[in-house]
């Protein structure tokens, strides 16, 4: 025996090099119980940590870009949803629209407002009508309420309507029932009823509508309604206010009056 | 023989395989950390710790092909033992010839390891993965030898603030 021990000291480290290579052999043929078992023994204690680390940490991040992609998708879901309302709305608006007839000798052209201008009340608006629409300036507007204004200048694409509520914009009216005319203007107080004779018939509720004498507007658009009816003493005219038809702080849908159609 | 430290180097092995293999590479350079270890053992160690560790080394680093593994192993035992004969016979006081020692060591491994994968364009690969992988493990080896040697010390890197 002692001699095995003197022989393996001796060559101790050919006999580790041998080792090594005889064990690197076996490896190398592959037997699958051998090699199968070392895999799972090194992959079991020295990567399973990591990897189940490194799953957690990649379970994190996904969880933080499904996060991240989720928050996108509410914010379109909810950009889509207030277009579906606003859709909605204007779906309700055109239905009510739909049974609209234009004054009798007049059809009606659709247009879109753009653009509002004017300081606290609107005075002007553009639509997306223009010379290619046959659009002409003086044209009359009106909406499902009623007068809306004239169109003063018109582009190739588009026009300007001067709005009922433009102080200089003026219409020669009548009072629907009692027939009684006057002029109706946009003041600082509001509608009012201009050059309206003290002894007019009128009272509050009552209709007004244009007259078709200035030339401009077809006569019997309905212009506004008498909410207020004032006589004072020893004066020529009465103060009549009068509460527009239309909203002209909400305007979408105007129609272009055309003459012609039945 | 302490075997902490060495399986320290074994759990460092197998956590850079699973992931600060992909977080250091650069442009799919890669940094050969079993090659590394081994060549310091080789360069600090006696020659069966260096053959034993490097057979353990290459077969944890390859623990996933298990058909494989014995190639990797009995390559980085034999870099290692190789490096550990060539050690005895230089004369590796100087610090660069320690660095060219790693890098001669590093690519050769390297090397080894691209002729072991096989497959098509090995020629080419030899050139456009294993001597890059060899060169930014050098770096590497660069980091931990200004440690060994002490040329970076704590003590100079607290004297500096």
């Amino acid at each position: 025996m002692n001699w095995i021990s003197s022989l393996f000291f001796r060559y101790w480290r050919n006999v580790h090099f041998s080792a090594v290579v005889v064990v690197s052999v076996i490896l190398i043929l592959n037997y699958p119980a051998i090699n199968g078992l070392i895999s799972q023994a090194a992959i079991g204690s020295f990567y399973y940590p990591f990897a189940k680390l490194k799953n957690l940490v990649v379970r994190l991040s996904s969880v933080d870009r499904e996060n991240e992609m989720l928050r996108q998708s509410l914010v379109d879901a909810s950009v889509r949803l207030s277009r579906l309302d606003e859709a909605e709305r204007e779906n309700l608006r055109l239905r009510a629209v739909l049974g609209f007839e234009p004054p009798t000798g007049y059809t009606l052209m659709p247009a879109q407002v753009l653009s509002i201008s004017g300081g606290r009340i609107p005075t002007a608006a553009v639509i997306n009508r223009g010379e290619h629409d046959s659009v002409y300036v003086n044209q009359p507007v009106i909406n499902r309420d009623g007068l809306i204004g004239r169109i003063s200048s018109v582009t190739a694409d588009f026009a300007t309507v001067q709005l009922l509520t433009d102080p200089v914009n003026r219409v020669a009216v009548r009072v629907a029932d009692s027939r009684e005319m006057g002029i109706a203007k946009y003041t600082s107080h509001g509608m009012i009823l201009d050059n309206f004779p003290i002894q007019g018939d009128i009272a509050t509720g009552q209709q007004i509508v244009s007259s078709g004498l200035g030339g401009v507007y077809p006569a019997g658009l309905i212009v506004g309604t008498v909410t207020e009816v004032e006589r004072p003493a020893e004066a020529a005219f009465s103060n009549v206010d009068i509460a527009p038809a239309a909203n002209f702080n909400s305007l979408e849908e105007l129609f272009l009056l055309r003459p012609g159609g039945s | 023989m302490r075997l902490i430290p060495y399986l320290i180097y074994l759990i460092l092995i197998a956590m850079h395989q699973v992931f600060l293999q992909d977080m250091t590479s650069i442009a799919g350079v890669r940094i050969d950390l079993a090659g590394l270890i081994v060549m310091a053992i080789a360069l600090y160690k006696s020659e069966v710790i260096t053959l034993w560790f490097g057979l353990v080394a290459g077969v944890v680093w390859a623990a996933g092909m298990p058909d494989a593994f014995g190639w990797y192993g009995l390559l980085l035992a034999l870099v290692g033992v190789t490096a550990f004969h060539l050690r005895e016979k230089l004369n590796l006081e100087s610090f660069y010839s320690k660095i060219l020692f790693m890098l001669g060591g590093l690519v050769v491994h390297s090397m080894g390891m691209t002729i072991i994968e096989g497959g098509d364009g090995v020629m080419t690969r030899l050139w456009t993965n294993a001597l890059p992988d060899g060169v930014y493990t050098t770096i590497v080896a660069l980091i931990f030898l200004l440690f060994k040697d002490g040329v970076i010390t704590y003590q100079k890197f607290k004297s500096i603030f």
